[in-house]
C-alpha cells in the first residue's frame, strides 16, 4: 500500500496514525506540498485530479478521501475500528466521519492560512472552527454520560482518528483549545493509545515514560 | 460579583476535568495558571509562566508529584520550587527558581483557586452536581439576562424555572468571555444530564445573542 | 522598541525560485512590500508607496531592507562549495518575536522534549559545557564545541550519534548552524534560519540548508527540516511574553543557555531591539 504523504498534512497524518495503530505497513511517497506544490503537478493530478493529498494506492484501488482510506485500513487489518452491528453505533461513526470534513474546511483552512500563508477569510474560518469544536465538545460530553469515552463507542473507531488531527492542531490556526475540557480528555485518551504516533505540532505525552534516573557526566 | 478579588475564591474547573497526572490551562483574576493534579491526586495551581524561557506550563506534563515544562523539562514541586533541570542532571536547582502557587480547594466537584490568603472556604454547593464547564463569548450581564436571574456574590446564578433545574457558576475570563460551570440539582441519570447539557448550550446561545445585540445597539 | 538600529539590515523576503512578475505581497517590519521579478528575471522589491527597495539574491532567497544597508550580507562560504545540495525549505509563519525564533534555534537543551527521538531523547538530556564568544572582528555571536546525543540527527544519519554543533549569529534575525555531517566527517552540514520580521511579534521563518547528502531525496530533506521547525513552532507561539525579554530579571538562564545570554547581550549592545522587551512588565 502506497501513501502519497506530506508530513505536515493532518489528513495524511490520519492515515499514518491509523496504520500505526492497526499495524498496517505503508510505503510512504513524500510529496513536496510546500513549498513545491507537487500535489498540483502532472504526476499527482493524474492520480487525483482534485489536487489533494493523501492518495492511497493499493493495486488498482486508488483512494483520495482520507475517511475512505481509514475505513479501508481498518477493514483490512483491524475491523474493531469500524462500527459494530448496532445501528446507533454505525450511524454515529458516519455522523463523525462526515463531520470531520467540516473540521478540515474550518480548522484546516485556518491552519493553512496562519502557517503556510494560504488565502482565506481567517475570521470566518476560525469562527466555523470554534462552532465545530463546540459541537464536538458537546457530543463527547454526551457520550461520556452514556459511559463511552470515544465518539461512537467505548472504544476508539475510525471516527476518532478522522476527527483527532485537525482538532489537536487547532492552535496552529489560531484557535485555542483551552475552552474544551471534554475534548482535552478525549485527545489525551487518543494520544495514550498503544501504538500512537505524533506529527509536528502534537507533542509526545512525556508522562507516559517514567522520569529517568539522574545520570551525570563528568563535565 | 466582588470587585476586590484578593483573598476570594475563583471556580476554575470541575474536578472531573482534571484527572490525576494531568495539567490544564485555567484563569484567575491574576492571570493564566497551570492547574495540575499529581499522581497521588493532589491539585495545585501554579503561575503559568516557566521562569526559564516563559513557556506556558499548562502545555507541560505531570510525572509523579511534579509539573514539568514541555520546553526544557524543568520540573516544579507543589510548593513551586524547581526540582530538576534536565540539562544539568547533577545540579540542585537554586531556591530562587520557583513558580508562584495559589491556594486550591476542591469541594462539590469544583476546583477553586484563591489569590492571597482567603479568610473563608469556598461556597458549599449543597445538593448540586457539577456537570460540565463551557465558555461563552458573553459577559456576565448577558448571561444573567439570558437566565433571567442575577448572580450571587460567589457567581452562582439560579435561572428561572423551565431550564432543566440547572444552576450556573460564573467566572469572568479575558476578552469579555465567561466561564460557565453548569451544576445540576440533585441526582440525575444520563438522560437528565444530557438534557441539562443541551439546556446549558441553549442558554449560552441566548446569552451570546444578547451580547451581540448589545454591541450592535 | 527602536526600529532604527535594525532598519538598515538585510532581511529575507522570499524564495528566489518562486519569484514571478505578478509579485508576492508581504510585509517587512510592518510595511507592506511587493517582491517580484522583472522581465529579465531580476528580483525587485517595492514598498507600499512605490519606493524601490535595496535588493540582493543570495542563499536561495531574495533579501531586502527598508533602510540603507551599509554592509554586504554576511558570508556563508559553504554556499559556494562544490558538492553541496542547497535546500529551500520554504516559509512558515509564526506568531512570535523574530528574536525568539532565533533564540530557540540556538538552543539545544529542548531537543529531548520538543524533538523527541529525533534530535534528542531522555535520559540523554545533559548539556556539556561549550564555548561562546562575540567575535569582535566580524561582530558575530559564535558558540563552538556544542555536543549533544541525538537519536536521529539528520536524514543521512543511521541511529544515534553524538553530534557536534557550531552556532553563529551574523545578523539580528539570522543564524547559521554547522553540524556534524554523517556522510563526510571532515565537513559540516550547514543549516540556517533566516527570519523575516513582519512585526515585533510576528515573523516568517525561512530555513535553508547546504548539505552533503547524495542519497536522500530533496523532498525528504525538506520534510525533515519542516518537521523540526513545526515542532518548535508550537513552543514559540506559547512563550510569554511574545517579545524577547532583554531585562535580565525576567528569565533565568543556566550554563546550557550561554549562547542565548551572549545573543541577548549582543542585541542589547547594538540596540537591536525590534521584537524585544526592554523592561519587565
Amino acid at each position: 500500500m502506497k501513501l502519497y504523504d506530506y508530513i505536515l498534512s493532518p489528513s495524511c497524518y490520519k492515515v499514518r496514525l491509523m496504520a500505526a495503530l492497526t499495524g498496517v505497513k505503508l510505503e510512504l511517497r513524500p510529496v513536496d506540498f510546500h513549498p513545491g506544490a507537487e500535489h498540483r503537478g502532472p504526476e499527482l493530478l493524474a492520480l487525483n485530479p482534485a489536487g489533494s493529498i493523501p492518495i492511497l494506492e493499493d493495486g488498482d484501488l486508488l483512494l483520495t478521501e482520507s475517511s475512505a482510506i481509514l475505513v479501508y485500513l481498518a477493514a483490512q487489518a483491524a475491523p474493531e475500528w469500524l462500527a459494530g452491528s448496532k445501528p446507533e453505533e454505525a450511524a454515529r461513526v458516519q455522523q463523525w466521519l462526515s463531520f470531520s470534513g467540516r473540521l478540515t474546511a474550518s480548522l484546516g483552512g485556518a491552519r493553512l492560512h496562519e502557517m503556510l500563508l494560504r488565502p482565506g477569510d481567517i475570521g470566518a474560518l476560525q469562527a466555523q472552527g470554534i462552532a465545530a469544536l463546540r459541537e464536538l465538545e458537546a457530543g463527547l460530553f454526551e457520550q461520556a454520560q452514556r459511559g463511552k469515552r470515544f465518539l461512537a463507542a467505548d472504544r476508539p473507531t475510525v471516527a476518532d482518528i478522522a476527527c483527532f488531527p485537525y482538532v489537536a492542531l487547532a492552535p496552529d490556526g489560531g484557535v485555542s483549545l483551552d475552552p474544551y475540557p471534554t475534548i482535552r480528555l478525549w485527545s489525551r485518551a487518543v494520544r495514550a493509545l498503544e501504538g500512537f504516533i505524533e506529527m509536528p505540532g502534537i507533542h509526545r505525552l512525556h508522562e507516559l515514560k517514567p522520569e529517568p534516573t539522574v545520570e551525570t557526566g563528568d563535565a | 460579583m466582588r470587585s476586590d478579588t484578593t483573598g476570594s475564591w475563583t471556580p476554575v474547573a470541575l474536578s472531573r476535568d482534571l484527572p490525576a497526572g494531568t495539567v490544564i490551562p485555567a484563569r484567575i483574576p491574576a492571570g493564566p495558571i497551570a492547574l495540575w493534579r499529581s499522581e497521588s491526586g493532589c491539585p495545585t495551581a501554579s503561575a503559568n509562566r516557566c521562569p526559564h524561557r516563559g513557556m506556558s506550563l499548562s502545555h507541560g506534563f505531570v510525572r509523579g508529584e511534579a509539573l514539568s515544562c514541555v520546553y526544557h523539562g524543568w520540573s516544579y514541586a507543589k510548593a513551586g520550587n524547581c526540582l530538576r533541570i534536565p540539562a544539568h542532571p547533577g545540579l540542585t536547582p537554586p531556591e530562587a527558581i520557583r513558580v508562584k502557587t495559589y491556594a486550591v480547594e476542591e469541594t462539590g466537584g469544583v476546583i477553586w483557586v484563591a489569590m492571597g490568603e482567603p479568610s473563608s472556604s469556598p461556597m458549599k454547593l449543597e445538593g448540586l452536581l457539577a456537570l460540565r464547564s463551557l465558555t461563552a463569548h458573553a459577559g456576565i450581564a448577558a448571561i444573567e439576562a439570558a437566565a433571567g436571574a442575577k448572580a450571587g456574590p460567589e457567581g452562582l446564578v439560579e435561572p428561572a424555572e423551565g431550564t432543566e433545574a440547572i444552576c450556573l457558576l460564573l467566572s469572568a475570563q479575558e476578552n469579555g468571555e465567561t466561564l460557565i460551570h453548569v451544576l445540576l440539582r440533585g441526582e440525575a441519570g444520563p438522560a437528565a444530564r444530557i438534557a441539562a447539557s443541551r439546556a446549558a448550550e441553549s442558554l449560552r446561545r441566548k446569552a451570546e445573542d444578547l451580547q451581540k445585540k448589545g454591541i450592535a445597539q | 522598541m527602536t526600529m532604527q538600529a535594525m532598519i538598515d539590515e538585510w532581511y529575507p523576503v522570499g524564495l528566489f525560485s518562486q519569484l514571478d512578475q505578478a509579485g508576492r505581497t508581504t510585509t517587512l517590519m510592518e510595511e507592506p512590500i511587493i517582491v517580484a521579478c522583472d522581465a529579465d528575471g531580476h528580483a525587485k522589491v517595492t514598498s507600499g508607496n512605490g519606493r524601490t527597495l535595496p535588493v540582493l539574491v543570495r542563499y536561495g532567497h531574495v533579501w531586502s531592507s527598508l533602510g540603507e544597508p551599509r554592509k554586504e550580507l554576511f558570508p556563508i562560504p559553504e554556499a559556494d562549495q562544490p558538492g553541496r545540495r542547497f535546500v529551500d525549505v520554504g516559509c512558515v509563519r509564526v506568531r512570535c518575536s523574530p528574536l525568539r525564533a532565533v533564540e530557540n534555534f540556538l538552543d539545544i537543551a529542548h531537543f529531548p522534549f520538543v524533538h523527541t527521538d529525533i534530535l534528542g531523547a531522555e535520559p540523554h538530556t545533559e548539556v556539556q559545557n561549550y564555548k561562546v564568544e562575540i567575535r569582535e572582528d566580524v561582530d558575530e555571536v559564535w558558540a563552538t564545541q556544542v555536543k549533544f546525543y541525538q537519536p536521529l540527527a539528520a536524514k543521512s544519519a543511521s541511529g544515534g550519534i553524538t553530534t557536534e554543533y557550531m552556532y553563529r549569529v551574523p545578523a539580528p534575525t539570522c543564524s547559521v548552524l554547522y553540524k556534524t555531517c554523517p556522510p563526510r566527517p571532515s565537513e559540516w552540514d550547514v543549516i540556517t534560519l533566516f527570519v523575516q520580521p513582519l512585526a515585533e511579534d510576528l515573523c516568517d521563518v525561512w530555513p535553508w540548508m547546504a548539505l552533503f547528502d547524495d542519497v536522500t531525496s530533496m523532498t525528504d530533506l525538506i520534510h525533515f527540516q519542516q518537521t523540526i521547525f513545526l515542532q518548535d513552532r508550537s513552543i514559540l507561539e506559547n512563550q510569554i511574553p511574545r517579545l524577547l525579554p532583554l531585562d535580565p530579571g525576567m528569565e533565568i538562564p543556566t550554563r546550557a543557555d550561554l549562547t542565548s545570554v551572549a545573543y541577548r547581550r549582543w542585541l542589547k549592545r547594538h540596540n537591536y531591539t525590534y521584537g524585544a522587551q526592554l523592561v519587565a512588565q
